[in-house]
Formats: C-alpha cells, structure tokens, sequence
C-alpha cells in the first residue's frame, strides 16, 4: 500500500513542471519517543507536490517559492499542517497520535473511555450546557430535537412530569426510556404512576431528579451492540450521563441563576356564535343551565341576560380567556453554587441547587434541593478511589389529576363558550358544610376551582445515588476496577380527596360523610457491584488490544406500604383516626441478576478496529430452566480516510456492529400461582386467587441488531456527516396479554412478541461561517424509523391485536397490530353499505362501522435543527424541531364535537343536518337532524373524526447569551459573567390539529402514546440565565 | 503469564465463584412474599369471595336491566342506556360489566373445586360448583351462547375456549346441579367460610334444587319438556322452605366489603335522579301492595335537598309517584315537563328539583351500605312452583298456595333490607295474601298474575337481571318500550347484552363463531335460545 501511494504522487510529481523551485528537506520524528517515522505523506497545501518519508524519517521535496504551508499526514497519525516562510529549507516536525484532531475521547459503556474512532456504533454527545441554559423542570425534555434517532415526547402532567424517550423508534412491545447510568452508576428511571383513561397524575420519573447544573455532558449510544454490556435493560438503549468534576490545579466557585416564567398556550379556535344550552335553546332555567354548563348548543349569541347554574345571571355572550385566567403565570427558580477544584492527588466538586417552581396550575408545584459531591482521590500512585454522592429532596405540591373528570383542574377546558371560569370560584360552598359546588350534570367532573383549593396530591421524594470507584493500576497495561453503585429512593405520597367532594359525598348510619385519604410510601433500592480486569496493552507495534473482563451482581428491592381511609368523620380533620373504613396496602418485590461479561478490542495501526463483547446473565425473575442467556455483539470501525486520500474529506470512518441484547420480564413473580387473603367479611375469611396465568416456560426475550454507519467530515471539519442504518429485530419478547376473562385469568405472560424497527439516522454539522469575530454553526438531525409488529401470539394463533390504552371517550383505543407498524389507533369509521356509502339509521344519524386501524402514534421522521451564532461576546443560538407521519387520538377532539364547541360544528345549526348517505332501504337520507343530536351521535359512533394528523413544527428554543469576560472584569472578583435569555417552546410553526398542541398527551407510557385529553394546556417558557465564575 | 495475570485470573475466578454461589436461592427470591403459594391455600375461604363477588353486581343491573324492566326510570343522561336504550359514552364499559364481574366469580368457584378435589373437600367441591352454575346462568343469561365447557381452562393452555350453544349449557347446568346437590352431605366435610348459610348443608341442598327448579323453569318456551323434568326433580328434591333460606349475602362496609347497589345509589347524581318507574308504582297501588308503604319516599322540596341522603322523604303511600320512562331534560319535546301528569318540581327557583315530586327508593330501606345483596328467595322459588303447578306439572301443593307463600316470601324478605322499616306483621301479610288469591280464571291469567308478581318481588329485591330474565320468558308484565332518536335497540326493550368488547381480540375464532350464530350483529336486540 505504502509503495502504491508513493507510485501515485511520483506520478503526480512528474506530470508536473515548475517555473520556480526550491529544495525543501526535513525529518518527522514521534513526539513521544523520538523514533522516526517512515512514510509520512508530506505535501504542499493546495498544489500536487508530495513526496513521502524514508526510512530514516527524512523528506525531501521541491517546492515553488514564496510562503506556503506544508501538510504531513500518517495513518494513526492524522495530519498536520505547517506554514512554512520563503526563506526556510530545513523543516523539522514532530507529530503524535494526539496530534490527530479527532483522537477525541468518548465514554461507552461501563464507563471505559475509546476513542470515539475506535467506535464500532453510532454515539451521539450532548453537552451539559444544552440542558442549564434553557431549562426544563425534567432534564430529559432538554434532547428533544438534539440526537438522531432519539425522540422525547413530554407529558401535559404539570412540572417534573416524565418523559417518553425512545431511542431508534419502539424498540419492543413495553417500549420505554433508556437505561440512564450517571457515572457508570446504572439508575432507576421507573415512571411513578401515570394517567390513564380513568385518571391519575403523572408523579414523575427517575431522571426528573438530575440536576442539569451537574451534568457535564451526555453519551446516547444508540445501538445494541454499544449498549449490549448493560444486559436486560439496555434493549432500549443507553443514555450515559457524566457529571461535572474537579479539575487538577484549579479552584473555582461558580454560581448559576435561572428564572423562567411558563404562560399556558391557547390553541383552542373554538366556535363563539352559538352559546350554552341545548336544542338550539338557551337555558331557561337554572336547572337547564347546570344541565347545559358543558354544551353549547343554544342559541345565538346575543348578549340578553339569562340564569346561570349558580342562580345569578349573566348575559349571554362569548368569553374567551379561560385559559389566560384560568392558569396563572408558572415560573421556576434555580440556584446553583458550585466548588470544585484539585491538585496533584485529589479532585473534587461540591453542588448545591435548590429548585423552586410554581406551576401554571394554581396551588401546584415542585421543590428540588440536590447536593451533588464528585471526589476523585490517589490514595498512591496506582490506586485511585472515586466517591459520587447525589442527593435529592424533592417535594411536588398537588400534582394534577389528569385525563379523567374527579379531581382533575383542568375541567373548565370545554365549558360552555360563554362561562367565565371565574365563577366557579373558589368551588366550595363554606355555607354548606363546604360541600364542592357542581358546575355541571356530572358530579365526577369535579369543579376546578374545587379541585385547586381542596383537593391534595403531594409527592416527596428523598433519593440518594452513589458509587463508589476503586481502580487499581497493577502496571502500565493492566488494571482492576471495583465499583458498587447503590441508588436509594424513597417516596412518599399524600392524598385527600377532601371533605365535600360531590362524588363522594353520602350518608353512613346516619352520619353524613365524604372524602378519602391515601398515603403511600415506597422505598426502591438498586445495589450493582462490579468487578472489571481490564488489559490495554501494544501486542505488536501495529496491534492494540484493550479487554475487560468484569462481573455484575445487581440487586432491586421495592416495598410499598400505604395506608388510607375512606369517609370522614369530622369535616376538614385528614386523620387516619377520623375516618370509618380503613386499608392498607403493603407490597414486596425483590430481584437479582448475576452476570459475567467480557469486551475485546483489537486495533490494527489505530485506523482499523474490530471488537466483540458478550454477557451472561442469570435472572432471578425467570423460571429456573430458562433463567441464563449469553448474548455477544461484534463490531468494526475503519477509518479509510488514513488509506485513500479524497480531496477535501479530513476524516473518513465506516463502521458496522452486530449485536444481541437481552431482556427480562419487567414483572416479578409470574412464574407461579398465588392466592391472597383479602381480608373479613362480617368475621367471614375472605381470600381469593390471582388473575395473572402463571407461564413455567418464559425465556429472556432477546434484541438483535445490525448497523452500518458512516462518519465523514470534509473541510478542516468545516462540515460533518454521521449516518446509520440500523435494523434491529426483537424475539420472545414478554408481554402481560389481555387473556379472554372466559379463560379463568384474565391476563397471561406470553413470550411471543417479536417487534421489528428499522431506519436511518443523520446528522449534519457544519460551520458555514468563521471569522475572528464571527462564527455561524449549525446542526440538522434527521431519523427515520419503520417499525413492524412481527407476531404477538405465536405464529399458531388467529390473534392479531394487541390492546394497549384509550382515552377517556372509550370509543377508540391504540393496539399492536400484527403486520403494521406499532401502535395503531383503533378508531369506528361509520358504518357503510357494500359500495362504500355511509349508512345512516332512520332517524338519520351516523353509525358505527368497524374498527379500523388508523395509522401509527410514533412519528416516520423526526428531526432537529439548531443553529448558532457568535459575535465577539454574543451568542444566538435557535433550535427548530419536528415530528411527522403518526397520528393522535384526541379526547379533546371528542368534547369539542360533542360539547359543540368545534367550529365544524356550526354546520346545521339552523334547520338541522342531513347527512349524505343511504338508509337501510338503499334510499338517499333526507332525515334532518338537530345538530346537537346529530353531531354527538357522530362524536360517539365514529370515533375516526378523532384520529387526528400529528405532524408539526415547533420552534423549540431561542437562547440569546452575552459573556462579559476577563478583559472587564480584570479589578472584578469575578472571572467570568454569562448572562442569557431564553425562551423554549416560543412558535408552532406548523400544525394539523385544531384546538390542541400536537404534543400533548396525558401519559408517557407506550401504551398511551399519542392519546391525549383533558391534562394542562402546553406552556411557553420566557427566562434568563446568569452564570458567574469567580476568580480563586 | 506473568504473575500479575495469573492474579488478575483468580480474582476473576474469585467472583464469579461467588456470584455463582448464590443464585440457587433465585427460586426464593422469585416467590411473593405477600402472597399465598397453592400448598399453603385454604380453599374454603374463596367460597366467601366467589358468594360476594356475584351477589355484589347490583350496580351493573342498575345501568341496564332495572330501567329496561321498567322497574326504575331516569332522565339523568348517565342512565340513557337503561331508560331509553340510548349508549352513554360508558356504554361499552357497562356492556362490559357483567361479563367482568361473572367470569371473574366463576373462575374462583372453578378454583375452588380444583383444590377442594384435590384436597378431598367433597361439600365444598359441591358448593363451588353450585356457585360456578348460579353464576354461569348469570352470563348465559345476558348474553347468549357463552364459553362454557371449555372455560376457565387457561391453565390447560385452552385461551380461546368455543362459545357453547345455550341449549348445551342450559342441558350440562341442569345434568351437573342434579349430581352435586345429591353428593351434598352434612357428614362431611364442613363449609368454613360460607356467607350464604354458615355451612348448613341441608340449606345448599335446598338452594341447589331451587336453582334447578328456576333453570329448568327459564326453559318453559325453548324445551318445556326438559323444563318440567327438572322442574319436578327439583320440586322432589326440596327447595326453599321459607325465608330463612333465601340465599343473600350480608355486605360488611366496614371491612370494605360494602353494598355496591347502596353505593351507587348514593351518589349525589344516582340518589337525585333514580327513581321508581311510573309502571311499577301503578302496579303497585292497583294491588293495593303494603310494600308501596316502604319502598319509596318522595324528597323534601328543593335541589339540596334531593341530594341529602341525610334528608328523609316522606313515604306516605298515597303521595308516592313513580316517574315514566324515556323523558330527559334538555329542553325539547322529551324534557320531563312535558311528560303526561308531570307534576312540577319542587323549591325555589334558585334551588329547584324538577324531579322533586316522582318516588325515590327509599333511602332507609334500601341505601345501607352494608345492607344485603339478595342472590336468589323463597318468593321467587314459590312463584316458579305456583306457575309449574298451573302448567299442570308434578310439583307438590297447588299452584295457589304457592302463590301465596310467593306473597308471604316477597313481603317477608323486605325485613333482611331494614328490619324497622321492612318488617310487616303477620297480620298485614295475610290480609294482603288472602285479598289477593291466584287467579285461576285461565291457564294465561294465572301466568299473568304469577309473572307479574315475579317481576314486582325481583325488582323490589333489587334482582333486576333476574326481573329482565323472567320478563324475557314469560312477556309479563306487558311493557311499552321507550322510542327515543338515537336508540340502540330500534325502539325495543333489549333482549340481551353484546359480548365482552375485547372478545373479538382476545378470543377471535370463538367470538366470531358466536357472532355468526347471532346472524352476524353482535346486539342488544337478538334473542337466546330459550327466549326464542
């Protein structure tokens, strides 16, 4: 190869005659060890003259006159450039391999560090400062838009509610974040209870606790085979967080400050011609009014006074601010102090930051104290001891019930259209033994205003995460590793439903009584001990080899205990002792897994690398015979721009990775039947069995995948392009399926599933612009995903869907549906007659027809682009987001139709509506129907009209950032001052839903996905960031 | 290898010995700790739970069956589907209901009787399969052709059971409850968790041949001839003697093991808006009936106050009014103040109760919460052998002193709700039973007056599937169904629930097969079997 180049550039030399020349001689030696380096291309920037190195290290070239630069290139080497003046002839160079300027360090997993060149898989890097400047209450939404192949949709469940991150689409049936590891501590990320279509908040989950400031960056590797050393819980990917350390020889005190403020967002365009009531009549009565407060099918608007459901009256006229009274201005306050520092043998960083948040639902809110440690302490030379301590207090105040109507404060969305919410205040009737006062027909839809002054819904949580590292360096090439992680979380629930409550308001032995209390507490703990031999050692001088050889004994513990009452005794008194009926509640779940696991690396001159890795893993939670699983991975990078040399690529790699993942059952205990005391009935023992089919023959269900990959950067890496084609395959996969309650259970553990996704991934970075003063940056990601449902059942079984949630409506859910990609709405279209007309029934309404799956909830494409701008001390950077090609089930869709607030629905008021279609007879429909009638027998039947199209745009994230530096602040105690403005969610450039933002949804469970109603209206965010470094 | 390698390698050794040492206890650790394993489980304390769940019902027959018997009447827009046959947007999870709550009763009486075999439990293997056929004509009952032969055998790794024909289940309950109320026997093993009848053997035998005697008797237009085998092997067996063997369950509130009919009723919305049907309390004053002295109570004047469970109505027998079916309040042709001899609400205008002046049931007979669920009465059983005895059928007695102690058992069983207020002297009772002897005028008339006896005792009890059933068969009394836009049933009373909506998922190849049967529409208009 070395002769076949120098061939080429002989060639090339001697094709080519110069009118002036020089002789230019010179030696490139190895910086480290001094040793010359042979066949070093050395070449005149932008003129074919080159020449390569002797044996000796010695060059020499002729070359024209005058300045010019000299550019040395060697395979592992990278490529080096120098000016060189008009008068020099002797040039002496040295180069490293840390001369290359992509020998940049990446972090995979268990915490090694590669260079990402050596990287056999695609990795994406997020920096730290992405998730401090424009903040969200959860760190996670900050990637929204930033990595390919990654999306994260948020929940409209109020502050530090949970995040739906999928990595490479839906990777199996329960499909859900990635394995989040801080430090190479893996941590617990389980969603603490959710919405669904009967109700419930959102309490968060595991990575709302991080706090941004101490996040130095984050690794997402994407692939199986990066994440395949994680086991079980890697099938979903890996997101690696490193947090910020002390650096050697520095002591710095920094200060962050960020205030925000959220303002909710009305996407309603709701119709105002026509008011409450019902029939085409306004309310006559205040029967009629209580009866019509959520339906505006009276009359035209025109302003005359009528009896409102609380007596008075009003005049009959459109309102439209509900949602800008309603909601208050939110607002977050973050104070960070940070210390760090380090000399020769210790390093360390000291955090403190206390989060205060008001959320846009009045009485609601969240507070976060976290003291994040990092000590990295040599005890002696080849020893070194790492301790990271992260604690968490984190206390959220009434986190709103979502979805369904008890308790949930978002109730007033589909008010009649000319009710001021305001007079539903303050809910409660202090003259009635403070009994909720209902607004509607319906006592389960509980007054808003109730809800917030009344209502409680605490959660606190007090978690502490921490490792411990040993590393000892027996020589140069051989180290061992002892690491033990322990994630401790406890958490501690708190709810009332208040005396008063319409719902459960009611007489006992004559005494009246309402309300219920609930308090859960729950403590999880996760223990992961590691053990690692790693070997890094040159075999040859062109061979490299780095193994690990580690083992991993994994320990969860979970134990609920809760206690609660229902039926006060005396009003307003939340005691345990002031109730009438007890329960308790009280839930053990224990597991372990054991698990070996080695990774090779081979690397042949640094520009071709090929490693392998491969785990065993024993599961406590799998039935004896089927419990261990070995899965391997392989993969290969190549860096064929150290071979070939195309004219403007700087860096050329092309990789590709096999690899298996594997994956337990997120259950304990399926693996036999039991039975449950459940207590007396009048002195009479009750117990009874559980509904869950035992199966004796599950196994690990396994993930595997292929992926090829290229990363190639041109111009002085000027503009970058990483792509990835992935196809990644599932098999026995376990899901709790809905077994037919005729069968005895009505749920069964099967191992069946088999999910395919398959994409591609880009990013594109580039530098269009750069000046001294002025540089312009910009960043464009881009995913596309196609997923399959391969099989649920088992290929012997004649079912192919898979239900998975619905929404507060009933009359239309999402599914897995086999053979089409994952999850689908299921929604009626009319019913119709064999040539395709709509049938309409005799009194001339729209009817069910089948259930039909109507596209899938996750997005084809998605993508990202973010700019950046700098001007000396000023920056602006801009973040543009999107999602397309999936569809929404909308509960709001539903209300708006039923309630006639949808502008559709202004069609027919005045003489009905005749819908287009055939009776039973074959005739045409001329029935007319009142609208009312009409349009609430559609919203129910055919459910379809509320499978909407999700695809948007939104501009994501505006930051404005001024450094005051060094130069101002020179007699200052200050180093350095960063003051930014920021907003995030600012525009939504486009969209296809009318009246809801096409991100809500009240759930991030998969099965949920894409289903929303009746949760908090999306909020935009304004705020400023003032970072301060101080002088030491 | 250098001597640092080799060390690195026992290490390695080291830990994954250790590791390895521990995973046999991985079975251990993989066991609930909360929970009971099979070898350890008392089979007896299911029976409780199986009794509990069925009786516990009665709020899915509120939604449906008590307003399609006309028992009940509502213009609330939650009870659409039981007033007017018009689907709220809950109709699927209601239609869903009985399925959900039967098959779960049903699957724990089947595991009962697969440990009680096991563990040689003979009466209580018998019992749990009186329990499993009780609630198993439950389903048949509402829906049709059923998974029957080969349900609850998930286990056996049957999940997609076939949908059995009524007839063979009809035939198999029948055969099955003929064998296991003969096995009964008080010298063996006791009943230990027993809400029926603390374990009085002599009482289940009674209960099995009375509910023998009413499935054959839900066969008098499918398959009289079976019906009459059954009815007279029942009869010849013995069943209920008097109230004191009517089957019900005592719910207890306090161990949240509440009345979940009383429940439902008490919410503000139900406890407003249910009110006695104008059908059943015309009948009621027509008959002169002493319960219309105590089961119903018209509200105190105003809104709040037709809210207060604490507010008691008045039940002066000449003010009550039962509500007609099918009105609404929204205003237009159907609002209830347009409906024939409305009476105007009561309140002011600014606390005004449309519905004040129709009857409520009332709140101290009926709404306790740990008041009781009635399963299956001696009145009911009297009445089934009065109407055998009129068929001309071998039954013992004759069929007007079955309808007279049918009378004596519908008015007795009232006290079991509240002994205060439900309780009538004997003196009471005979007047009324002797004022109102059997007609026997015509076979047809005594058929009349039998069924509609039946249906005012079964709905007074709150048994409203069993009142649907009964009316189903016997087409008394005569009712004029509501016709309202929108309805699901094309203007009639319906005639049977659709299945579960996940069976078509969960359970394709039977559901369609069972659906075909049906004509190909799974709806609330096709009729059963012994319906035909």
């Amino acid at each position: 190869m070395r002769q076949l180049r120098l061939m080429i550039f002989t060639l090339l030399l001697s094709s080519v005659a110069f009118a002036q020349t020089r002789q230019l001689t010179g030696s490139i030696k190895d910086a480290k060890s001094g040793a010359p380096l042979p066949a070093v291309t050395v070449q005149v920037k932008g003129k074919n003259l080159a020449t390569v190195t002797g044996a000796d290290g010695a060059f020499t070239l002729k070359a024209p006159s005058g300045p010019l630069t000299l550019q040395v290139s060697l395979v592992g080497y990278g490529t080096k450039t120098m000016d060189v003046g008009p008068n020099e002839s002797n040039i002496d160079l040295v180069m490293d391999e840390s001369s290359t300027q992509l020998g940049e360090l990446v972090v995979t997993a268990l915490g090694i560090s590669k260079e990402s060149k050596k990287v056999g898989y695609a990795i994406t890097k997020v920096d730290g400062s992405v998730m401090t400047q424009a903040r969200e209450t959860n760190v996670a939404y900050s990637l929204t838009g930033r990595v390919a192949g990654l999306s994260v949709s948020s929940t409209s469940g109020g502050p530090a509610s949970s995040a739906r991150i999928l990595l490479r689409g839906m990777a199996s049936f329960g499909a859900s974040s990635p394995l989040f590891v801080i430090n190479g501590v893996p941590i617990d990320n389980t969603q603490r209870g959710s919405a669904g279509e009967w109700g419930g908040s959102d309490n968060g989950d595991g990575i709302a606790n991080i706090n941004p400031d101490d996040i130095e960056n984050m690794t997402v590797l994407k692939g199986a085979s990066a994440a395949a050393l994680y086991g079980s819980r890697a099938t979903n990917g890996v997101i690696l967080i490193t947090t910020k350390g002390g650096k050697k020889g520095t002591l710095q005190v920094e200060y962050n400050m960020n205030y925000a403020l959220d303002k909710a967002i009305n996407f309603t365009d709701y119709q105002y011609e026509y008011g409450q009531g019902q029939l085409g009549s306004k309310p006559a009565t205040q029967n009629d009014a209580l009866n019509s407060s959520r339906l505006s099918w009276g009359s035209r608007l025109d302003g005359s006074q009528f009896t409102q459901f609380d007596g008075k009256t009003y005049a009959y006229s459109p309102f439209k601010d509900n949602i800008s009274n309603f909601y208050r201005t939110g607002s977050t306050f973050t104070n960070t102090v940070a210390v760090s520092g380090g000399n020769d043998l210790t390093s360390f960083r000291l955090s403190l930051s206390n989060l205060h948040n008001e959320a846009i639902v009045r009485n609601s809110g969240v507070t976060r104290k976290t003291i994040n440690l990092n000590v990295d302490q040599k005890v002696f030379s080849k020893l070194k001891v790492s301790v990271m301590a992260n604690y968490i207090d984190e206390h959220s105040e009434n986190r709103p019930q979502l979805s369904d109507g008890p308790m949930n404060p978002n109730n007033g969305l589909f008010l009649a259209n000319n009710i001021d919410e305001n007079i539903l205040a303050p809910g409660y009737d202090a003259g009635n033994n403070g009994r909720e006062v209902t607004f509607t027909d319906d006592i389960y839809v509980t007054n808003p205003w109730f809800v917030i002054n009344q209502y409680r819904n605490n959660f606190d949580r007090k978690r502490l995460i921490s490792a411990i590292t040993a590393r000892y360096d027996l020589t140069n090439w051989l180290y061992a590793q002892g690491r033990v992680g322990y994630d401790m979380i406890n958490d501690r629930q708190f709810q009332v439903t208040p005396w008063g409550t319409a719902y459960q308001y009611g007489v006992q032995d004559d005494v009246t009584v309402s309300g219920s209390m609930n308090l859960r507490t729950q403590q999880i703990t996760e223990m992961n001990a590691d053990a690692l031999i790693g070997v890094k050692r040159d075999i040859t001088q062109d061979i490299n080899i780095d193994v690990a050889l580690g083992a991993n004994l994994r320990k969860t513990n979970n134990e609920i205990v809760a206690i609660g009452g229902t039926n006060f005794i005396i009003p307003y008194l939340y005691s345990y002792n002031n109730v009438k009926q007890f329960n308790r509640d009280n839930q053990l779940y224990h597991k372990e897994s054991q698990s070996a696991y080695y990774s090779v690396d081979l690397a042949y001159k640094n520009f071709l690398t090929i490693g392998t890795t491969g785990r065993y893993d024993t599961y406590s939670t799998l039935p004896e015979a089927n419990r261990n699983l070995f899965v391997p991975s392989v993969s290969a990078s190549f860096i064929f721009s150290e071979l070939v040399n195309i004219p403007n690529l700087t860096y050329g790699k092309l990789r590709a990775s096999w690899a298996n993942a594997s994956g337990e059952p997120t259950d304990y205990y399926i693996t036999q039947q039991v039975y449950t005391v459940d207590g007396t009935i009048n002195n009479t023992i009750v117990a009874s069995f559980n509904g869950d089919l035992p199966n004796l023959n599950l196994k690990p269900f396994t993930l595997r995948e292929t992926e090829v990959g290229a990363e190639l950067k041109f111009f002085e890496n000027r503009l970058g392009v990483d792509v990835a084609y992935f196809h990644r395959k599932t098999t026995n996969e376990i899901l709790r399926g809905d077994l037919s309650w005729t069968t005895g259970w009505n749920r069964q553990f099967i191992g069946t599933g088999s999910t395919q996704n398959k994409g591609i991934e880009m990013a594109v970075t580039g530098t269009p612009v750069t000046t001294n003063n002025f540089s312009w940056n910009v960043s464009v990601n881009a995913t596309n995903v196609k997923n399959k449902i391969l099989d649920i059942y088992g290929s012997n079984s004649t079912n192919t869907t898979f239900t998975l949630g619905t929404y507060r409506p009933l009359n239309a859910n999402t599914a897995l549906v086999k053979g089409m990609p994952g999850p689908q709405v299921m929604a009626y279209d009319y019913l119709r007659d064999a040539n395709g007309n709509i049938l309409v029934s005799d009194d001339g309404l729209p009817q069910r027809g089948e259930l039909t799956p109507s596209g899938s909830v996750l997005p084809k494409w998605f993508g990202g682009i973010n700019n950046d701008f700098t001007y000396k001390n000023f920056n602006l950077s801009f973040l543009v987001d999107g999602k397309f090609g999936h569809k929404l089930l909308s509960a709001s869709n539903y209300y708006a139709v039923y309630r006639g607030l949808h502008k559709m629905t202004l069609d027919g008021r005045e003489g009905g509506v005749t819908l287009s279609g055939v009776k039973a007879d074959g005739s045409n429909n001329s029935t007319a129907v009142a609208a009312q009638t009409y349009y609430q027998a559609l919203a129910q039947n055919v459910s379809a009209i509320n499978v909407l199209d999700g695809d948007f745009i939104k501009l994501r994230q505006v930051t404005l950032g001024y450094t005051i530096g060094d130069k101002i602040l020179h007699s200052t105690p200050f180093q350095s001052i960063g003051i930014s403005l920021v907003a995030r969610n600012l525009w939504t450039i486009m969209k296809k839903t009318d009246n809801i933002d096409p991100e809500a949804g009240f759930s991030p469970l998969i099965n949920y996905a894409g289903i929303e109603g009746t949760s908090l209206p999306s909020a935009r965010t304004y705020g400023v960031n003032v970072n301060v470094k101080f002088k030491r | 290898m250098t001597m640092k390698m080799k060390k690195a390698f026992l290490y390695i050794g080291m830990v994954s010995a250790l590791l390895g040492s521990c995973t046999k206890d991985f079975n251990e650790l993989n066991t609930n700790p909360t929970a009971i394993p099979s070898e350890q489980m008392e089979p007896n304390y299911m029976l409780s739970r199986t009794q509990y769940n069925y009786a516990n019902t009665g709020y899915s027959q509120l939604l449906f069956q008590s307003m399609w018997t006309q028992v009940f009447a509502s213009t609330f827009n939650y009870y659409s589907n039981g007033d007017k046959y018009v689907g709220s947007a809950n109709l699927i999870s209601y239609q869903n209901r009985i399925w959900e709550e039967d098959y779960q009763a049903a699957s724990i009486a089947t595991e009962i009787g697969r440990l009680a075999k096991d563990k040689g439990l003979d009466n209580l293997y018998n019992a749990s399969v009186i329990m499993r056929i009780l609630i198993m004509q439950h389903v048949t009952d509402c829906y049709g052709d059923v998974p029957y032969s080969e349900a609850f055998k998930a286990r056996e790794g049957v999940v997609s059971p076939v949908y059995d024909t009524q007839e063979s289940i009809y035939k198999s309950m029948l055969a099955e409850l003929e064998t296991v109320t003969a096995a009964l026997d008080p010298s063996k093993d006791a009943l230990t968790a027993d809400l029926f009848y603390k374990g009085n053997i002599a009482q289940w035998k009674k209960l099995g041949y009375s509910l023998m005697l009413r499935t054959a008797m839900r066969l008098t237009k499918a398959d009289a001839a079976t019906a009459r085998t059954y009815a007279e092997k029942a009869a010849a067996g013995g069943t209920f003697a008097g109230v004191a063997d009517n089957a019900r369950v005592m719910t207890d509130n306090s161990a949240n093991f509440g009345n979940g009919t009383s429940a439902a009723l008490l919410v503000t919305d139900d406890y407003r808006d249910v009110k006695w049907s104008k059908v059943l309390i015309d009948y009621m004053r027509r008959n002169n009936d002493p319960r219309l002295t105590i089961i119903g109570e018209i509200p105190q004047a105003g809104l709040k106050a037709n809210e207060d469970a604490s507010k008691a109505g008045d039940r002066d027998s000449s003010r009550q009014l039962g509500m007609p079916n099918g009105y609404d309040q929204r205003g237009g042709a159907t609002d209830i103040s347009r409906a024939p001899g409305y009476p105007g609400g009561t309140g002011p205008a600014n606390d005004f109760a449309p519905l004040g002046n129709y009857s409520r049931p009332t709140t101290a007979l009926y709404t306790n919460r740990s008041g009781v669920e009635f399963v299956l009465t001696y009145a009911e059983t009297e009445l089934l052998l009065a109407e055998a005895a009129v068929r001309g059928w071998n039954v013992g007695g004759t069929a007007a002193a079955h309808y007279a102690n049918g009378l004596t058992g519908a008015l007795q069983s009232m006290a079991t709700f509240n002994a205060e207020i439900g309780t009538f002297t004997p003196t009471q009772i005979s007047s009324y039973v002797n004022a109102h002897p059997l007609d026997q005028s015509s076979t047809e008339a005594s058929l009349k007056q039998i069924n509609e006896q039946y249906w005012a005792t079964t709905g007074t009890l709150f048994n409203f599937i069993e009142t649907w059933c009964n009316w189903r068969r016997s087409g008394y009394p005569q009712l004029t169904p509501v016709v309202y836009v929108g309805n699901f049933s094309g203007g009639t009373i319906p005639r049977r629930i659709p299945y579960h909506s996940t069976e078509g998922a969960n359970n394709p190849s039977g559901y369609q097969d069972a659906v075909s049967r049906l004509g190909g529409t799974d709806n609330f208009t096709s009729r059963m079997w012994w319906d035909k």
